[in-house]
């Protein structure tokens, strides 16, 4: 199975204490990859330093084979992604906003902006600026922006944040679809424990900055109950009341 | 290169659709207007020489490089970067395949040209309002002496432009930036002028370097002096600039 994203020892420390400890993890080709973990284990962290937002104390994170600290251009020209909250120019249009990221792209054409605005449901609000968006449009709009390339990888933080029941039942199908037709690789990190269950192959366990399990969801509700009762009883073990 | 000229075009995409530069190019042409109302006004009303048409372009350009044009440069370099760490835009950029150094580049280099348009625009409606109420003829030696006067402008303008990105790495908020990108360069200047011993290595003082263009007896060693202390100020503002936005995390 083709490694999609390493990470190696990945490191970055706030002054605060908080931050990401020695990180390992390796995510195949196709999957589908929950991120889970308590408010501040570290998780936006993490995902910040793989887009490059952010850069660690130490440690390197590769995507298909190129690091994002010394070869950048290469190794994000295959990944879409939304980090913390999907951000647009609120002076630019929906259909505009898409135009100007799409200059970074070869294979992106009008269509493919008109494409993927049907897909996200935002086709009618094309020629409306983002300011007068409520959250869940532009949430759908950031999800526009991610899988406007085509990407190989997709890096989503949060993606159902904000959204409506038929908005997250929208999305959710959009990933599996993508997922399973185009072999999309996804990395994902929600609190909603149901949705993860029910989206994810794989399951990664973030505490207090430290990865403290990995395993596939198959193997979890073998085990468990449902997922939150194996989160609660992860988080339980590595000692938080 | 592919990355450079994306973001590129972006960044002046964006300028060019927030109203800011339609107010600059308002406010130019006021200022022209009234400065050429002014010199009719002197010369009808109290028997004044104003200035000749191809001398009326020459003083908008004294007149503007220490007034509005720092002070669109000042707006639009703070629009380019203060505003987008405040809106946390810049994130949208950062994830896109281009480096930080292309996308830092591209952005000083749509200041550059929306600073030459600026400068392009109040030379042709200065020239324009010379033409049509001062009645001597004009030539091409004229002509050309303008342009290159609005042209060399460029280089001390965007060294003003620079010490600005240089501020805003530091500082958080935008309206500190402007205040205090004001303040330096009012004390700039007033050291240049009471201190004219130092006024030789100070970039305000290099602001009318327009005038060595156009003297009699070409200064070559005054005019190369002063471009290699800009171009010395220019590569410690983008070093010092880029080496902060680098670090920054968003």
């Amino acid at each position: 199975m083709e490694k999609v994203i390493e990470i190696s020892n990945l490191t970055k420390v706030f002054d605060n204490g908080r931050g990401i400890r020695d990180i390992n993890l390796d995510i195949y080709r196709g999957d589908i990859f929950g991120f889970l973990g308590p408010n501040g284990a570290g998780k936006t962290t993490a995902m910040k330093i793989m887009t490059g937002l952010s850069k660690p104390d130490s440690g390197d994170v590769k995507i298909l084979g190129y690091s994002v600290l010394n070869q950048f251009e290469k190794a994000i020209e295959k990944v879409g992604c939304i980090i913390e909250t999907a951000e647009s120019y609120p002076y630019l249009t929906a259909y505009e906003n898409l135009k100007q990221f799409s200059r970074y792209y070869d294979n992106v054409d009008d269509k493919r902006i008109e494409e993927v605005l049907e897909l996200t449901g935002m086709l009618k609000f094309k020629n409306e600026k983002p300011r007068k968006f409520s959250l869940g449009m532009k949430q759908r709009l950031g999800i526009s922006a991610a899988i406007l390339s085509r990407p190989e990888i997709i890096i989503l933080d949060e993606p159902l944040n904000g959204l409506d029941v038929e908005g997250m039942l929208d999305i959710r199908n959009i990933i599996i679809k993508l997922a399973e037709v185009e072999k999309t690789t996804f990395f994902i990190s929600s609190h909603l424990i149901h949705d993860v269950e029910l989206t994810c192959n794989r399951i990664g366990v973030l505490y207090d900055g430290k990865i403290v399990n990995v395993d596939t969801t198959k193997n979890i509700l073998n085990n468990y109950a449902s997922l939150e009762n194996y989160f609660v009883s992860e988080v339980e073990r590595n000692g938080r009341v | 290169m592919a990355g450079f000229k994306a973001a590129l075009t972006n960044e002046i995409e964006k300028l060019y659709k927030k109203k800011k530069v339609l107010v600059a190019t308002i406010i130019s042409l006021i200022f022209i207007v009234i400065g050429q109302l002014a010199i009719s006004g002197m010369r009808s009303g109290l028997g004044l020489r104003g200035t000749s048409n191809m001398e009326f372009p020459i003083l908008v350009l004294s007149v503007v490089v220490n007034t509005i044009l720092p002070l669109f440069t000042a707006l639009v370099t703070i629009d380019c970067f203060s505003a987008e760490f405040a809106q946390n835009t810049m994130k949208i950029t950062l994830t896109r395949p281009v480096t930080r150094l292309k996308f830092f580049t591209a952005k000083i280099t749509a200041i550059m040209v929306f600073i030459i348009v600026n400068l392009i625009f109040v030379m042709i409606f200065s020239l324009a309002a010379g033409i049509i109420f001062n009645s001597n003829s004009f030539t091409l030696a004229a002509l050309i002496k303008i342009f290159i006067c609005y042209i060399v402008t460029l280089i001390p303008m965007m060294i003003l432009a620079m010490m600005i990105v240089l501020f805003t790495n530091f500082i958080r908020s935008g309206v500190g930036v402007f205040f205090l990108s004001i303040f330096v360069f009012i004390i700039l200047k007033v050291i240049g002028l009471i201190f004219s011993q130092y006024s030789g290595v100070l970039f305000t003082s290099m602001l009318d370097w327009y005038n060595l263009w156009i003297m009699s007896t070409f200064p070559f060693g005054k005019i190369l002096r002063q471009f290699i202390l800009m171009c010395s100020y220019g590569i410690l503002f983008f070093t010092g600039s880029y080496y902060l936005f680098d670090k920054k995390d968003f």
